[in-house]
């Protein structure tokens, strides 16, 4: 099939960059490519993403398979703007794994195309969904920030100075990083959430679900953290909150979906 | 083993391992003495190729001579010159010759002589030996490449290896850590407290580091301003300390003061100034400079001493990890360049150009008619002995062990004989 082939290739060129950002780290004058090779595995990905779009009528959520390619492509995306805007070459190594995971498995489980939902169709609901799983992956890239900003901070408390304290940056751009990664969090969670609460007047009429008020809750850990970097708390307690504001992430994605929720069981 | 006229590479040395200090400052040479000496060995024919390293941890004279009494020589050319028995040189030095010789120096290029394994600094001492050579017209082919080569073996050993990397001296660790929270650190502000010798140890290590805004604090403000003048920094008044904290990325407290002249109070005031960005404090004094409960504070980060000379210690380990490795490395290269060397001496170069004459010889023939080519070999063979004849016997003739190597190493290269084998 012609997204399997895609979805390998934007793999491999997504194990490329890994590799290239490797090497990047181990020497210092090796040119910066691993951006490059992260941009052509994103467009292929897309590509297939298009494709199974195509097939299924909507956005590819609805799937196992086409969650985790999507997840994979939007941390991908998320990646890239990292490597682009922060110039921190020694990040690459500890994310693009991520991104690789995902979209492996967005290629391994079997695709299989479920009939449209009508109601599903439509840009407004295209976007909702887009929107929420890049603030997701942009949640969970925060996340592997904050646990890596965790570590490093406290190897260079007890000086311990081996090979991750030197591979990894320094606190201030991990941290500054993070503040990106929040940021494209939040205002596509915030976006999506608001698209989401139209939809769902436009279809039933009613605001009341579960899935709504756990995003507030989320949006506001999110945006408390915001308010406390700029603030003068930079450092371990936002890195802390971050883990806290993705494990409401997570809670919401699984339980709330699960058992509280009545639009996001996707069945 | 060798008849006489066979040269041989052989090094005089005396080194912080070798030698007690009284008799190394007396063989310790400055660039002047270093160039005048090798004028004066190579002309009277001590060794034919001279050059001297000269550092605060060695010195060493590398030479090219006959294989018979070079030794001798050198030393009572030394003791001439330094004032120094024979005896005395001989106890408190050591020497190398041949591929020995050759190894020494590789290892001195490399970092693995060195009282700090590793460090790179000797790197350009090598060169320079070799420059300042090059202007008394000490070197020829032979030197010259054995030092290029010792060179190039250093800087592989530094970039294949971990044994430059892991800094040893506690400015640099205390660096090492603080640019683990900061980042870069040039663009930081540095304030050292106290002007004595580890505020300057510190500030130097800090201004070759590219820190542009390093502020001096000193009770003494004369000394802040005496220090800041010789290492280009900014004296600041003491009694401003408390702004100058808050100001301040990496402080380093090296005063003698017998209580802490940073409190927690000051600290907190300090990060409310700051409104919560880090802040690095790197106690060097004993006894401390920065109360201990300091560090408590939100994203204040604090090493004394002790840790950092814990990393110092664990950093050596790890260069020393590397030996091996290096090793390796110099090992190659150094059976590359006793290859290159080995090819120099005349019996090799002139078995190799008779070869090469062989080679051109049967590829004519092979062009040439069936029926002619037994007449036209002997033809061949007979110009070709006499073509030879002359220059080898110049070759064997040369009585000067440089020359003679260096007219070898010329007739390698015109007509490529090391290329010879490939072909």
């Amino acid at each position: 099939m012609d997204w399997q082939l895609l979805g390998w290739l934007a793999v491999a060129l997504y194990l490329a960059a890994e590799i290239l950002s490797i090497a990047s780290l181990r020497k210092p004058r090796f040119p910066a490519l691993a951006p490059y090779a992260l941009a052509g595995g994103i467009v292929l990905q897309f590509i297939d993403l298009h494709a199974r779009a195509r097939a299924l009528g909507s956005v590819p959520y609805r799937t196992l398979s086409g969650s985790m390619s999507l997840f994979g492509w939007m941390l991908a995306v998320t990646c890239l703007v990292l490597l682009l805007k922060h110039r921190e070459r020694s990040i690459g190594p500890f994310l693009i794994p991520f991104v690789v995971i995902f979209s492996v498995a967005g290629v391994l489980i079997p695709f299989r195309p479920t009939p449209p939902r009508p109601e599903t169709s439509g840009a407004l609901f295209a976007l909702h969904v887009t929107l929420a799983i890049l603030g997701y992956a942009a949640f969970a890239l925060s996340f592997v920030l904050s646990l890596l900003y965790l570590v490093q901070s406290r190897q260079i408390r007890r000086a311990q100075t081996g090979v991750l304290f030197a591979r990894l940056p320094a606190l201030e751009a991990i941290g500054g990083m993070n503040r990106t990664a929040v940021s494209i969090g939040l205002v596509s969670l915030l976006v999506s959430t608001l698209l989401g609460a139209a939809w769902a007047e436009r279809v039933w009429n009613s605001l009341g679900d579960a899935k709504l008020a756990w995003a507030i809750f989320t949006l506001a850990v999110y945006g408390l953290l915001l308010w406390m970097d700029r603030r003068g708390w930079k450092g371990q307690r936002v890195a802390l909150l971050s883990i806290l504001g993705f494990g409401l992430v997570i809670f919401s994605y699984t339980f709330v979906n699960l058992y509280l929720s009545r639009a996001h069981t996707f069945r | 083993m060798s008849g006489p006229g066979e040269v041989r590479l052989l090094v005089l040395g005396w080194n912080f391992r070798t030698a007690a200090e009284a008799v190394r400052e007396r063989v310790a040479f400055t660039a002047e003495e270093v160039r005048d000496g090798l004028a004066r060995l190579v002309g009277r024919g001590v060794v034919s190729e001279g050059v001297i390293v000269s550092t605060c941890h060695r010195s060493e004279i590398y030479g090219l001579a006959d294989e018979r009494g070079a030794e001798e020589a050198l030393t009572r050319f030394v003791s001439e010159w330094r004032g120094l028995t024979a005896q005395e040189l001989a106890g408190a030095g050591f020497h190398r010759i041949g591929a020995d010789a050759a190894r020494h120096l590789f290892r001195v290029a490399a970092g693995l002589d060195s009282m700090a394994l590793g460090e790179s600094e000797v790197l350009g001492q090598v060169r320079r030996a070799l420059a300042l050579a090059r202007e008394a017209g000490a070197t020829r082919s032979v030197l010259h490449r054995l030092f290029e080569w010792a060179v190039a073996a250093g800087k592989r050993v530094r970039a294949e290896t971990e044994i430059g990397m892991h800094p040893l001296s506690i400015p640099a660790i205390g660096f090492e850590l603080a640019s683990k929270v900061f980042g870069e650190l040039p663009e930081r502000t540095i304030l050292v407290l106290g002007a004595g010798e580890t505020a300057a140890l510190f500030a130097r290590h800090a201004t070759e580091a590219g820190v542009s805004d390093l502020r001096i604090a000193n009770r003494t403000p004369e000394r802040a301003r005496d220090l800041a003048a010789r290492v280009g920094g900014r004296a600041v008044a003491w009694e401003t300390l408390g702004e100058q904290i808050a100001g301040a990325d990496v402080v380093v407290g090296t005063t003698a003061s017998p209580a802490p002249v940073v409190r927690r109070s000051d600290v907190e005031a300090a990060m409310r100034q700051r409104r919560g960005r880090p802040i690095f404090f790197l106690d060097l004094a004993v006894p401390r400079d920065i109360e201990e409960e300091a560090a408590d504070v939100y994203n204040v980060f604090r090493h004394g001493v002790n840790d950092l000379e814990e990393v110092a210690l664990e950093n050596r380990r790890r260069r020393a990890r590397e030996i091996p490795e290096a090793e390796a490395i110099l090992e190659e290269e150094l059976g590359k360049f006793l290859a290159w060397f080995g090819n120099l001496s005349i019996v090799p170069t002139v078995t190799d150009l008779r070869r090469r004459f062989e080679v051109a010889r049967d590829a004519e023939l092979a062009r040439a008619p069936e029926a002619d080519r037994e007449r036209l070999r002997a033809f061949a063979e007979a110009l070709s002995a006499r073509l030879l004849h002359e220059p080898l016997r110049r070759l064997k003739a040369e009585d000067d062990p440089a020359r003679k190597l260096d007219r070898a190493d010329a007739i390698r290269h015109l007509f490529d004989l090391d290329g010879l084998g490939e072909k």
